[in-house]
């Protein structure tokens, strides 16, 4: 007992010092992320591992404007689009991240059904059990103590490392593919194209911003606080993509090089890494594909829910009852079901709509990142604590790049390439 | 009397005296120094830049804005010094609804128009925080405006009369020359204010505790939850801080102080009344988790010879709580507890009864050091409505009140 009881003590300790930022960037690996980076590995091999040193500073640069925003202000994101920039604004802002975040929500559920059907129980059983559970947890308030058991779990990241080194892949080859910039020629293909928006997207998730913020904000973290959290976002976000970086490097050194190029569900990915890795590694990667889409599909309705909610004035918060915020119960509730039920049709391709899912993700956030750039630029909103000039460049450019991005690949869609 | 909305007002034609198309209304301004509800004066845009039409001259407002004045004649409206302009400071924003009891946002403001003798007034008559205004806001100029107010009148309104809406406002010199003052706020009750505080950001918060009657503000903050009382306290001057605290209960005060760093404890004592602050102090001493660190200093003692009259004379100059009037301790010369007499005795006695003659036996109490779960034990086992607390030499150092258990005991659950 005594034991048992230290290492509680310990354990507590630790996810004291854990904070907002380690966490979204952990649910940030959710089952979008984990097929996304793993279709990468498939499709081109190594060939997208450029992506991840831009994309992690990128990624750094736009969370901790987040977590300084909800540090500085107390507010969440989308109360200041609303505060500065109206209504009718902050309608349009809000029915984009209703549509992303239901195809987000679609996709845990999609991870959920995937992974479950690894162990051969049937989505028509997995789906709609997962959806009552998740409910139940945020309606009868148990989040919170829940959330623990979740960021432990969260540990099952590691096993992709593990799966990762197992599956024995070219390191040099690999870290020089990290390195080296992409050759411009790439990007004429749309399909190329549709996988660095995919990559981004799911990295630097819309839904992440209003999250983190949000935290921070209501955990009251002050601007005093505020450099430790700063070190959090720095250490979860350099986490979330050394494990993106060994997802990608996996799948590159196992389904890419024998020729198994397109991942049609999640048993494709995982039995790929059976003969290589052993069960052990196939057994990691269904439980730890489980968790993570768990883990996401408990935050992401709510957070739409919030977000939302707080930015068209409706009453919020799972603090209330139902008929005190009947709008958001009600938002949190569709978001669930609806996003369980897409995944129920017979036949869907889960990784395609999964994939699907993050690319559109990388395409509306370049319109959050507008709106976080001209906020936190702010003199009246944010003091001394507004933009330094490295901090404008990287995002602005971010952003430029993924305006840049999508309209090329619309651009080629409409021409008629193949996606 | 007609209503209008500001999301109707806004961008509206504005013709001068000469039936002239001169701007478009940009701003809806109330001067609340003079009038805390009528409309002050209009802000219009005009090729020659923004222009202040006040609503003295203004004739008509249905169909377009009229104005009995020419163009010319309008001010430029170069800053808004004591004015509450409702597009930027009210619409979108959030309000105290002090009905209500909650953090709002404005979704549309909408006014009472009555006109006589070619005279416009305007009147906020409250602010909708409902799906009527935002519906009206989205779709503006997007539908017919027939078409519109047919849709709306199907919607039920969600509005907020003017009279029980708080503004806030962060920057202090502002509030003064906008009489935000929070004064329909302060009327809740302390718990009330304090959930309604914890749903602002903590600039806003802030701003409440500095502007909120120092009594109050103490009730309020001592309903906080531990989290927010620091950032509050940490936020506030000083010397602010420590006129709120002083009104504070000395145990929730010190409990408070403990949390906070040992500077801004030392400022805050500092400034604070040389007896105020020696009882905080004294507190401060002891372990939050103990008797001694969770029992008031402010109690009635009486010596042993008193009778009920001397009793009840002393609870009419009693400056604690009620609630710590609930028991009357007995101590002997050399401070040590001799008794206690339940409230309800004394008042049924006749006055000149002993009060030891009203003694509560067994006489229950703990030592300074006893665990909460022995003290909050003694609570339950003999029902006791304050426990008194003694040290080594069993002399009456405090009282325990069961607001203090239950908040502590709640924090266990």
């Amino acid at each position: 007992m005594k034991f048992l009881r230290r290492w509680k003590f310990r354990f507590l300790l630790f996810f004291a010092v854990v904070g907002p930022g380690f966490i979204t960037a952990n649910v940030d690996n959710d089952s979008g992320g984990i097929f996304t980076y793993s279709q990468a590995g498939a499709q081109f091999g190594y060939a997208l591992l450029w992506t991840m040193i831009p994309v992690t500073v990128a990624l750094i640069v736009v969370q901790e404007m987040s977590a300084r925003m909800g540090a500085v202000t107390g507010k969440g994101l989308s109360d200041l689009i609303r505060e500065e920039f109206g209504l009718r604004v902050t309608f349009l802002m809000m029915l984009g991240i209703l549509i992303t975040n239901f195809g987000n929500v679609i996709a845990e559920f999609a991870g959920i059904a995937g992974s479950m059907e690894l162990f051969g129980i049937s989505k028509y059983i997995s789906v709609p059990i997962c959806a009552v559970i998740v409910w139940l947890i945020v309606v009868k308030g148990q989040y919170k103590g829940v959330e623990k058991v979740f960021l432990a779990a969260s540990f099952f990241y590691i096993t992709y490392i593990f799966a990762g080194v197992l599956a024995k892949p070219a390191w040099i080859e690999a870290v020089k593919a990290t390195v080296k910039p992409p050759e411009l020629a790439a990007f004429k293909h749309d399909s190329y194209l549709y996988m660095v928006i995919g990559v981004i997207g799911t990295t630097i998730a819309p839904w992440m911003q209003f999250y983190l913020q949000s935290s921070i904000a209501e955990k009251g973290i002050t601007r005093r606080q505020y450099k430790t959290s700063r070190l959090d976002v720095i250490v979860g976000c350099i986490f979330t993509d050394v494990v993106a970086w060994f997802i990608i490097v996996a799948c590159a050194a196992t389904l890419y090089l024998h020729g198994n190029h397109d991942i049609r569900d999640a048993a494709d990915a995982a039995q790929s890494l059976r003969p290589l890795a052993g069960d052990y590694a196939y057994i990691l990667f269904s439980l730890g594909l489980f968790n993570a889409s768990l883990f996401a599909a408990s935050i992401l309705p709510l957070s739409t829910a919030y977000t939302v909610c707080e930015g068209l004035g409706f009453e919020s918060g799972v603090g209330r009852k139902f008929s005190e915020a009947p709008a958001f119960y009600w938002l949190y509730t569709a978001l669930i079901v609806a996003g369980g039920a897409v995944i129920l049709i017979p036949g869907i391709p889960l990784v395609k709509i999964i994939v699907l899912s993050q690319v559109v993700n990388g395409a509306v956030l370049p319109f959050v990142l507008i709106f976080m750039l001209f906020l936190i630029n702010k003199k009246e909103l944010m003091d001394e604590y507004v933009n330094k000039p490295a901090f404008n460049i990287i995002a602005w450019a971010t952003t430029v790049i993924m305006i840049g991005l999508t309209v090329l690949l619309v651009y080629g869609t409409v021409r008629g390439g193949t996606g | 009397m007609a209503t209008v909305s500001l999301s109707e007002l806004l961008g509206s034609t504005v013709y001068d005296a000469s039936g002239v198309v001169s701007g478009r209304v940009r701003e809806v301004a109330l001067a609340p120094q003079e009038d805390r509800s009528r409309v002050a004066l209009l802000i219009v845009k005009t090729p020659a830049g923004n222009r202040m039409l006040p609503l003295t001259a203004v004739s008509a407002i249905n169909g377009g804005i009229r104005a009995s004045t020419a163009a010319a004649e309008w001010a430029a409206a170069d800053g808004s010094e004591g004015l509450l302009l409702l597009s930027r400071d009210l619409l979108d924003q959030q309000v105290i609804d002090v009905h209500g009891r909650k953090v709002v946002r404005v979704n549309d403001v909408d006014f009472h128009h009555d006109s006589a003798q070619n005279r416009s007034v305007l009147r906020v008559g409250g602010v909708d925080v409902g799906a009527r205004g935002a519906i009206r806001r989205l779709l503006k100029g997007m539908v017919p405006a027939a078409v519109l107010r047919v849709l709306l009148v199907r919607i039920p309104p969600r509005e907020i009369p003017w009279d029980f809406v708080d503004l806030i406002e962060t920057d202090p010199a502002r509030r003064v020359r906008l009489k935000i003052s929070h004064e329909r706020l302060s009327k809740l009750h302390p718990a009330d204010i304090a959930d309604i505080v914890e749903d602002l950001a903590p600039d806003e918060r802030e701003a409440v505790f500095e502007t909120l009657e120092e009594g109050v503000a103490a009730g309020a903050l001592e309903e906080l939850a531990p989290k927010v009382q620091r950032a509050v306290l940490e936020s506030l001057d000083s010397d602010r801080a420590a006129d709120i605290v002083e009104e504070m209960e000395p145990d929730a005060a010190a409990d408070l102080l403990g949390d906070l760093s040992d500077e801004r404890t030392e400022e805050i004592l500092v400034q604070m009344q040389p007896e105020e602050r020696q009882e905080v102090a004294e507190l401060l001493e002891f372990k939050e988790n103990t008797a001694a660190g969770r029992m008031t200093t402010e109690y009635i003692a009486l010596p042993v010879t008193a009778t009920a009259l001397d009793a009840i004379e002393t609870m009419r100059t009693f400056e604690g709580r009620m609630e710590n009037m609930s028991t009357v301790y007995l101590t002997d010369s050399h401070g040590t507890l001799s008794g206690a007499v339940p409230l309800v005795k004394i008042v049924l006695a006749p006055s000149s009864t002993p009060l030891l003659a009203l003694a509560q036996e067994p006489l229950i109490s703990c030592h300074e050091d006893a665990k909460e779960k022995e003290f909050a034990e003694l609570f339950d086992k003999y029902n006791l409505l304050t426990l008194p607390v003694i040290d080594e030499h069993n002399r009456l150092t405090g009282v325990i009140t069961p607001d203090d258990v239950i908040a502590m005991l709640r924090a266990k659950l």
